[in-house]
């Protein structure tokens, strides 16, 4: 999913997938995050930031 | 998109299909667990095990959240539901699985206040919605989703939201592939290792299968090319005389894990002494409840569940399928008596069940080769 927006006091973002759906995401495990960065969300939490290379 | 689209690519699908083929010998077999749940979705969606070699088989292992669940927890989970002024809330997969006497979803047609949710943050926000009733959390999954029930249940009592529950069971990947690896039913050359727990837990965990059981692991993504990548991983290391654990999934697994959520866990949860796994039977230490600094939070201290044990429907073949000793199909009601429609096992319910998976993007091909 893509941050669109961020609660930085709460620990949560506003997200998008790539269906356009969005949602709030806990973002404790994965800080710090900035908008436009792409998380790999799992029950309503991001668990890692998408970052690193392709194939 | 970036990050899909380049691990969907047929031409380096084929490149990575004729290195898979250059590895094996002929002649021999090859067996390989994929432990999660959401390899054996992709496997049958986009059918990789059609795409490898007769002699490369690829048999399911238990990592299917919802397919561990007992019978016996569902209808705690029942008993929960009907307690007058709880709404009781869990994922839309738990919802279908059968207990002894039908499964939430059935509650809910019979009145009880049962709801799906997406999140156990979902489930917070109803519960602040709702001041006068007390909101249940039925919370499942391996290390992949207790990390977000546990900061879940850390900001409820930071926001101090009273009525706010959860009934706890999540359980853990090592305890079961023990098991598996100490079963002589089962006969493995390697394993597919769980992508997204290990973005949690690590690599680590998974050192003890190629040390005591010199059996080759590579953790690996969900997309096709992931998956095909890691069998010739697996055969690579064969055929080098090496036996390791190698991680596939770089883009989001880090060798140590994500230290924050180990912690939080830790924080939150503590091992019971044994847990009952569907088919599996009870396993030492492989299930999480709420530690005692949470005890408060959790619905069973709270309200108190039946915690009886009921037997597997005499049916079902469950326990099989998931320790990989038959193939779903093989299941003596896969497809007539047992169908995602009205399911008898757990394997049949969720997306990431092998039976549902199979049954989903795979039967009716099957239908017509026997045919």
């Amino acid at each position: 999913m893509t941050v669109l927006k961020l609660d930085a006091v709460r620990g949560l973002a506003l997200c998008v997938d790539a269906n356009g759906t969005r949602s709030t995401v806990e973002t404790a495990l994965v800080e710090p995050v900035a908008r436009g960065d792409r998380l790999l969300v799992h029950a309503g939490t991001a668990i890692a930031g998408l970052t690193r290379g392709a194939p | 998109m970036r990050f899909v689209d380049e691990f969907r690519d047929a031409e380096l699908g084929r490149v990575v299909g004729h290195e898979i083929l250059s590895l094996i010998e002929p002649g021999r077999h090859y067996k390989f667990m994929e432990v999660c749940g959401g390899h054996t979705h992709s496997i049958y969606k986009y059918g990789i095990d059609d795409l490898l070699p007769a002699n490369v088989e690829l048999v399911h292992g238990p990592g299917c959240p919802v397919c561990v669940i007992p019978m016996g927890r569902v209808d705690d989970g029942i008993a929960l539901a009907h307690q007058d002024g709880v709404i009781f809330t869990c994922f839309g997969d738990m919802m279908r699985v059968p207990g002894s006497e039908g499964s939430l979803l059935d509650a809910k047609a019979a009145g009880a206040d049962v709801r799906m949710v997406y999140s156990p943050l979902d489930a917070l926000r109803m519960a602040k919605r709702n001041p006068d009733r007390q909101v249940i959390f039925f919370a499942i999954g391996f290390e992949t989703t207790a990390p977000s029930t546990a900061l879940t249940l850390k900001r409820a009592r930071a926001e101090g939201v009273a009525n706010f529950s959860c009934m706890c069971s999540h359980v853990t990947i090592v305890p079961p592939l023990r098991a598996l690896l100490e079963s002589p039913d089962l006969r493995l050359d390697g394993f597919i290792g769980p992508g997204h727990v290990s973005t949690i837990v690590g690599a680590r965990p998974f050192e003890f299968i190629p040390a005591d059981y010199g059996k080759p692991v590579v953790i690996a993504g969900f997309e096709p090319l992931d998956i095909l990548q890691a069998i010739s991983m697996i055969l690579r290391q064969r055929s080098g005389g090496r036996c390791e654990v190698e991680n596939q999934y770089t883009r989001v697994v880090p060798y140590e894990g994500n230290l924050r959520a180990l912690e939080v866990m830790a924080e939150v949860f503590e091992l019971r002494p044994h847990f009952e796994w569907r088919g599996l039977g009870f396993i030492s230490h492989s299930g999480l409840k709420l530690s005692e600094a949470y005890a408060d939070l959790d619905a069973e201290r709270r309200f108190g569940v039946p915690g009886v044990r009921v037997a597997d429907p005499k049916a079902c073949q469950c326990g099989e399928v998931l320790k990989g000793v038959i193939k779903p199909w093989e299941c003596k009601v896969f497809g007539t008596a047992c169908t995602p429609e009205r399911p008898i096992g757990t394997c049949m319910v969720s997306s990431e069940g092998a039976c549902a998976a199979y049954y989903n993007f795979g039967r009716f091909a099957r239908e017509r080769e026997v045919v």
